[in-house]
């Protein structure tokens, strides 16, 4: 259906948007997250909070944290990156050839290795103006084949001494939080945040006001690749060797902790910084209640698909919903 | 007169605070060209809307003959006999001009669950001709042609029904003198059918000549039903505005001279298919109008000139020899353009006012690249207030403004910027007198400031009235320069545009 048809219906519905629906929808992921803590606080007894569990979520936040902080540029501008779980994999699999040589330089090799995804996603995006989510599917295949190449005989192994960080706690979580503050800062303080805000919500008019808007979605996808790829640096951390599915589902996970965090999905000026932060809390503790509640598998996913299901009917912007570009 | 045909009952209806329409009760004849006029945001259109199902009611009810009107949609609408046409495209692109005509009433050419592509087209090709318009092809997709073709497409689809309510909602600001022609012949045939028409424009001399009577709207009230041929024009703008408004609201100085200091040399500049080799030299203080057909390409070398076109070739230099060959080059050498299409090229419209005055200036207003929220917010309330847009705050959405606070914060960001060459396209299409008359002063404010403007128009009077050099444009070429000159006639110019 032609999409004027499908704003012509919307727009009926959502012009009436009040200063206090503004409000609601502002502080809706936080009563989410109040909320998802306190069901599974009481259905288990406490035990959510109780030592090692609080650093068994800590430990499923990190990495997921991070990845998000770099979607979360990319979404701002209305697009997608469904690369991500492939990132994590070839930038693991780099950093675990390389930490045989120097740790620190297997980190940055990480970081160039997901910037270099990043390079090709930007590129042919921008370039041949195919929209980014079919340019990320298709790398996503691409570069998943690859890591099951690199890893048909043996997963790749880093070198022991590697998952000896992971027992310091400071130091995983440093790396978070000076993610976090450095693309916070960037995005709040400088030119990043306003442009990239103005591109998602009205692209040909951030032309005409002066953005390069090419170099800014360019530079986003390198950015999101980049910032995976030091994800990766502390999934090696953690895990120690990489087989061929690691990081695979990563970007749906990421999707779907920034929309529980209130990530409109089309971008422009709606985001939130801390829509990252929520949205990563909220889908760990449901993932990590779930199990604990005992339910298997199977029916984590059902669960978790219907609250995804509704937290987008529930907060999609339908007056600037657009094709994903 | 007639008997009644239509009546709205103390029809009202708020958004959020603003009580768009208030209390409304009007009767409409069988027959009858009702034109609808007032300020933007008097309520015009809503009103309209309510009566086409587009917005809900609030309060009170339409009666169509003397039975309730209640409608959700516009398909629905136009099975209870009203239909409309509006300002923006009404078409859907990707159809053809056949399935855009029966768009929602395909019902009566499907049979046994298939559509009979063929019995339609030939339906609409019989329409076609019947309107005249046999230039149009049923099958072809309808985005092939203009946005006048369009336009005249719309037509087709609005009335081929025989409806008894035509709303024709500021359709004729997107059309040139041909289309308008033929809205006009259609309107009269629709009233000769016995049927009704209720006409927004902002341009009231096209209202009184092509209606009956006139009903006012002012803050979203009922001011007064006249009757078109014994009313003139500023009587409707003193009813529209509630006070009596300055006669010139154009410049009325002539014969000073310009000074001859060049700021702007566009060079042997052509854009594929639109503009052929077109050059001239913008002066310090000079108002530049450029006019011509909707289809004469001074759009487009509008946007040639502010760099925003994707294929322009030639040269376009500031006084001092720099080249402008991207729109960031054109806005940090402060130049400044606000274009035709001001919902998607001028203003990210889903982004606050304050947002939208700050963009082209954050390199200025960033300190060694930080950029501060209270020093922003300090930038856009002085520009909007400067400008006084109509606004609950800065942090106001775009899209909630009405045309002309639209405009006010469009002029707002480049007057923010202190730009030195101003290209506006079209500044005045769809807004009202009051706004339009802030604008022209605006505008000789800024050229005793010293600042250049390029004013890309379809209004001959406002050529005329603003201009002290005027290029006439035909088919991608200049096609005739004149000076300011009181005895300076339409004619003049209509000559060199047709």
């Amino acid at each position: 259906m032609p999409e004027q048809v499908i704003q012509e219906i919307t727009n009926v519905k959502t012009e009436g948007g009040s200063a206090f629906n503004r409000v609601i929808r502002g502080i809706m992921p936080l009563i989410g997250l109040a909320a998802i803590f306190l069901v599974f606080y009481i259905l288990t007894d406490g035990k959510l909070v109780k030592g090692n569990n609080v650093e068994l979520i800590l430990s499923q936040v990190y990495t997921l944290m991070i990845a998000c902080t770099g979607v979360f540029l990319v979404m701002t501008v209305g697009g997608l990156d469904f690369s991500q779980g492939s990132i994590l994999g070839i930038s693991s699999i780099v950093i675990s050839y390389l930490s045989f040589y120097s740790i620190p330089l297997a980190a940055v090799a990480g970081v160039a290795a997901g910037a270099l995804i990043g390079v090709i996603n930007g590129f042919v995006h921008v370039r041949f103006k195919i929209m980014s989510f079919i340019v990320t599917i298709c790398t996503m295949f691409l570069f998943r084949g690859l890591c099951a190449y690199l890893t048909t005989n043996a997963p790749v192994a880093a070198v022991p001494g590697i998952t000896a960080l992971n027992a310091l706690l400071w130091f995983k979580l440093l790396c978070t939080v000076a993610v976090l503050l450095i693309v916070y800062l960037a995005f709040r303080y400088t030119k990043l945040g306003i442009s990239l805000k103005a591109i998602g919500a009205g692209e040909t008019a951030a032309r005409f006001s002066g953005i390069r808007v090419d170099l800014m979605k360019f530079i986003v996808f390198v950015l999101a690749g980049a910032i995976t790829g030091f994800a990766a640096f502390l999934n090696v951390v953690k895990v120690g060797s990489i087989t061929s599915t690691s990081g695979s589902q990563l970007e749906t996970q990421i999707l779907i902790a920034l929309v529980l965090g209130g990530m409109p999905i089309s971008g422009g000026v709606k985001v939130r910084f801390y829509n990252i932060i929520v949205g990563t809390l909220i889908f760990v503790i449901l993932n990590n209640g779930l199990v604990m509640v005992g339910l298997d598998a199977a029916q984590q996913q059902l669960i978790k698909g219907i609250i995804f299901v509704i937290v987008v009917a529930l907060t999609i912007d339908r007056k600037t919903l657009r094709v994903i570009k | 007169m007639g008997e009644i045909v239509l009546q709205a009952e103390n029809v009202s209806k708020s958004f959020g605070i603003t009580r768009a329409v208030r209390n409304v009760s009007l009767s409409f004849n069988r027959g009858e060209v009702r034109g609808l006029i007032g300020e933007n945001g008097s309520g015009k259109s809503t009103f309209v809307s309510m009566l086409c199902g587009i917005h809900t009611i609030d309060k009170g009810r339409f009666l169509l003959e003397g039975k309730e009107l209640k409608v959700k949609n516009q398909v629905e609408a136009n099975r209870k006999g009203v239909s409309i046409i509006v300002q923006e495209m009404g078409t859907l692109s990707g159809l053809t001009v056949a399935e855009n005509i029966f768009f929602g009433n395909e019902d009566k050419f499907v049979k046994y669950g298939i559509k009979n592509t063929t019995a339609m087209n030939r339906e609409t090709s019989r329409l076609l001709e019947k309107y005249g318009f046999s230039h149009i092809n049923a099958s072809t997709m309808i985005d092939h042609y203009d946005f006048e073709t369009r336009k005249l497409v719309e037509i087709v689809k609005a009335t081929y029904f025989n409806p008894k309510i035509v709303v024709v909602d500021e359709t004729t600001t997107a059309l040139s003198q041909f289309g308008r022609e033929e809205l006009y012949k259609h309107i009269k045939r629709i009233k000769e059918e016995g049927n009704t028409v209720i006409f927004i424009s902002h341009d009231l001399l096209e209202v009184i000549n092509v209606t009956d009577t006139i009903s006012v709207l002012r803050d979203g009230e009922l001011i007064d039903t006249v009757k078109s041929c014994d009313v003139t024009e500023d009587e409707l703008k003193r009813l529209m505005v509630g006070r009596e408004l300055g006669s010139h609201y154009y410049r009325t100085d002539y014969g000073e001279a310009v000074s001859g200091e060049p700021v702007l040399k566009v060079e042997g500049v052509c854009v594929e298919g639109h503009v052929r080799d077109v050059s001239f030299e913008l002066h310090k203080g000079e108002i530049l109008g450029i006019g011509g057909l909707s289809e004469c390409g001074m759009h487009e070398l509008g946007k040639a000139v502010f760099a925003a076109s994707y294929d322009r070739t030639g040269k376009v230099r500031l006084a001092r020899g720099t080249e402008i060959n991207s729109i960031p080059d054109a806005i940090r050498h402060r130049v400044a353009y606000a274009s035709k299409d001001r919902e998607n090229e001028s203003l990210v419209i889903n982004a606050t006012i304050g947002d939208n005055i700050c963009l082209p200036s954050i390199d200025d207003l960033a300190e060694r690249g930080i950029l501060k929220k209270k020093k922003m917010d300090r930038f856009a309330k002085k520009y909007a207030d400067m400008l006084s847009v109509k606004m609950t705050g800065i942090g106001q959405f775009v899209s909630d403004l009405s045309g002309g606070n639209k405009q006010k914060v469009v002029l707002a960001r480049w007057i923010g910027k202190d730009s030195d060459v101003i290209i506006l396209d079209s500044p005045t299409r769809g807004i009202d007198v009051k706004v339009k008359a802030d604008i022209y002063a605006l505008m000789s404010e800024l050229k005793s400031k010293g600042k250049s403007i390029i004013m890309i128009s379809e209004e001959i009077q406002e050529l005329l009235g603003m201009s002290d050099r005027i290029l006439i444009m035909k088919d991608g070429k200049i096609n005739g320069e004149f000076m300011r000159a009181p005895e300076l006639g339409e004619e003049d110019l209509i000559v060199r545009m047709v």
